[in-house]
């Protein structure tokens, strides 16, 4: 039995400390280098934190490099599909057109009377000035890990980017600014497992929280009334009760999948987004 | 002529750490086939559980450590986490060499669980207890199970790569 402990303990002793003829540095040293660095990073020192930044940004731009040929393949494939659809899309986008043309005056209607109400329950449109930033930024990074649903974008604190801003596609969300460096930054989607954010079901005044699962075609909905039944076709829009967000933004839509289970699918489509807007809490129009 | 065969030679025979490096920097996505996502593996993982058993020498513990913290930046987790999670790796994969008199593909098949198991709770651990993000369990496993799976393949690609240098 001692035979055997003396054996683990020499074979370890062996593994850690043993460099070989081309190893520059044991293994001890490395853990305990790594360890150092993971402790150092947890308690978040400024010196630490600005090292990093400086890291981040060397290794994004490295990385943007690395991913050049799969973005061109990306791109390839994108125009190829883009040009074979044409015909089918002018149709469509011609009906879409005379479609949002009758929309066009019930909207005109809808916001005069929406004023004349505000006016008479005396509710003012005028928000903060410091709600009124909006920066454009180019998606520069999108690699998803299993583990992670994040974007990269070109702009950081340089450009008055700040942590917990929120990304915009389209008018739609996609997420908010969790890691900010000098030159980029880095957004958190919506369907990441960490993103929560408090939510209205459209048509009700039901609310509830919309948190991400890693795919954007079901995230999850909490803390909604009890015996509460979603309904296909819904709209779910911020709340605005984090004060955060404007209230009213479109976030997700509920539809029925092929096994005739109700799921919530984000409006957003964040593999599409190649142009984003930082807004802090607005909406940009 | 001679520097370009020279630097040709050089190039070939430090692919491995190229291909280390490489990965770090670049996550290739692949389609979900249903809802699983088979071409989900751990790369690096493969690679330096091959090395550091057969060819110690050829993958250096620092570069080990480098990709890992390269890994961490890419992906936006805490700094140092993955580096520890392949240096755990390479002292179980180190302690298998020391202690294992005869090797067969097979055998090395099956260390590499225990391998997998070591690497991806000090992963947990740290992930868990250093910082605030929740985890994806499920793909964590399903990731783990398509690298022990794909390591048979890659085993041989990468004796046939070792041959082919001895040759050279």
């Amino acid at each position: 039995m001692a035979d055997h402990r003396d054996d683990f303990i020499i074979a370890i002793r062996y593994a850690l400390l043993k460099k070989g003829a081309k190893q520059k540095f044991s293994l001890f040293f490395l853990i305990l280098l790594s360890i150092s660095i993971i402790t150092l990073d947890k308690f978040s020192f400024p010196l630490i934190n600005t090292t990093r930044a400086v890291l981040n940004d060397l290794v994004y731009n490295v990385a943007i490099l690395s991913s050049q040929p799969s973005r061109l393949k990306n791109y390839l494939v994108k125009e190829t599909k883009s040009h074979l659809s044409v015909k089918s899309e002018n149709r469509f986008l011609k009906e879409e057109i005379e479609y949002l043309k009758k929309q066009n005056f019930n909207n005109a209607f809808l916001s005069s009377e929406n004023q004349i109400l505000k006016n008479a329950l005396d509710l003012s449109d005028i928000k903060g000035i410091e709600q009124d930033i909006t920066i454009s930024a180019r998606v520069i990074l999108d690699q998803q890990s299993p583990f992670l649903k994040s974007i990269l974008i070109n702009k950081g604190t340089r450009s008055g980017i700040i942590k917990g801003m929120a990304v915009f596609h389209n008018d739609y969300l996609l997420g908010t600014i969790i890691e900010t460096n000098f030159l980029s930054s880095r957004v958190l989607l919506l369907t990441d497992l960490n993103s929560k954010i408090p939510v209205i079901i459209g048509g009700t005044d039901v609310n509830a929280i919309l948190e991400g699962t890693g795919k954007s075609q079901n995230l999850n909905l909490s803390y909604l009334p009890e015996n509460y039944q979603l309904e296909t076709n819904k709209i779910i829009f911020s709340s605005g009760k984090d004060g955060f967000l404007e209230a009213g933004i479109p976030v997700a839509a509920t539809y029925i999948n092929k096994k005739d289970n109700i799921l919530i699918k984000l409006l957003g489509e964040p593999n599409q987004a190649l142009i984003v807007n930082v807004t802090n809490g607005q909406i940009n129009r | 002529m001679f520097y370009f065969k020279l630097l040709k030679e050089k190039l070939f025979i430090s692919l491995p750490i190229i291909f280390l490096y490489f990965f770090s920097f670049y996550h290739f996505q692949v389609p979900e086939v249903g809802k699983i996502n088979f071409f989900s593996f751990n790369f690096q993982m493969i690679l330096i559980y091959f090395y550091v058993l057969k060819f110690p020498d050829s993958l250096g513990y620092g570069n080990i450590f480098l990709a890992g913290i390269i890994n961490d930046t890419v992906l936006g987790i805490s700094l140092g986490t993955t580096s520890l999670s392949y240096l755990s790796l390479s002292l179980f994969t180190s302690y298998i060499r020391t202690a294992t008199l005869r090797s067969a593909m097979v055998t090395e098949w099956f260390t590499f669980i225990p391998a997998l198991f070591f690497s991806n709770l000090v992963y947990l651990i740290i992930i868990n207890n250093f910082s605030d993000v929740s985890f994806y369990y499920v793909e964590l496993l399903q990731n783990t199970f398509f690298t022990f799976l794909f390591f048979p393949i890659f085993y041989q690609i990468f004796n046939l790569y070792q041959k082919m240098i001895k040759k050279d």
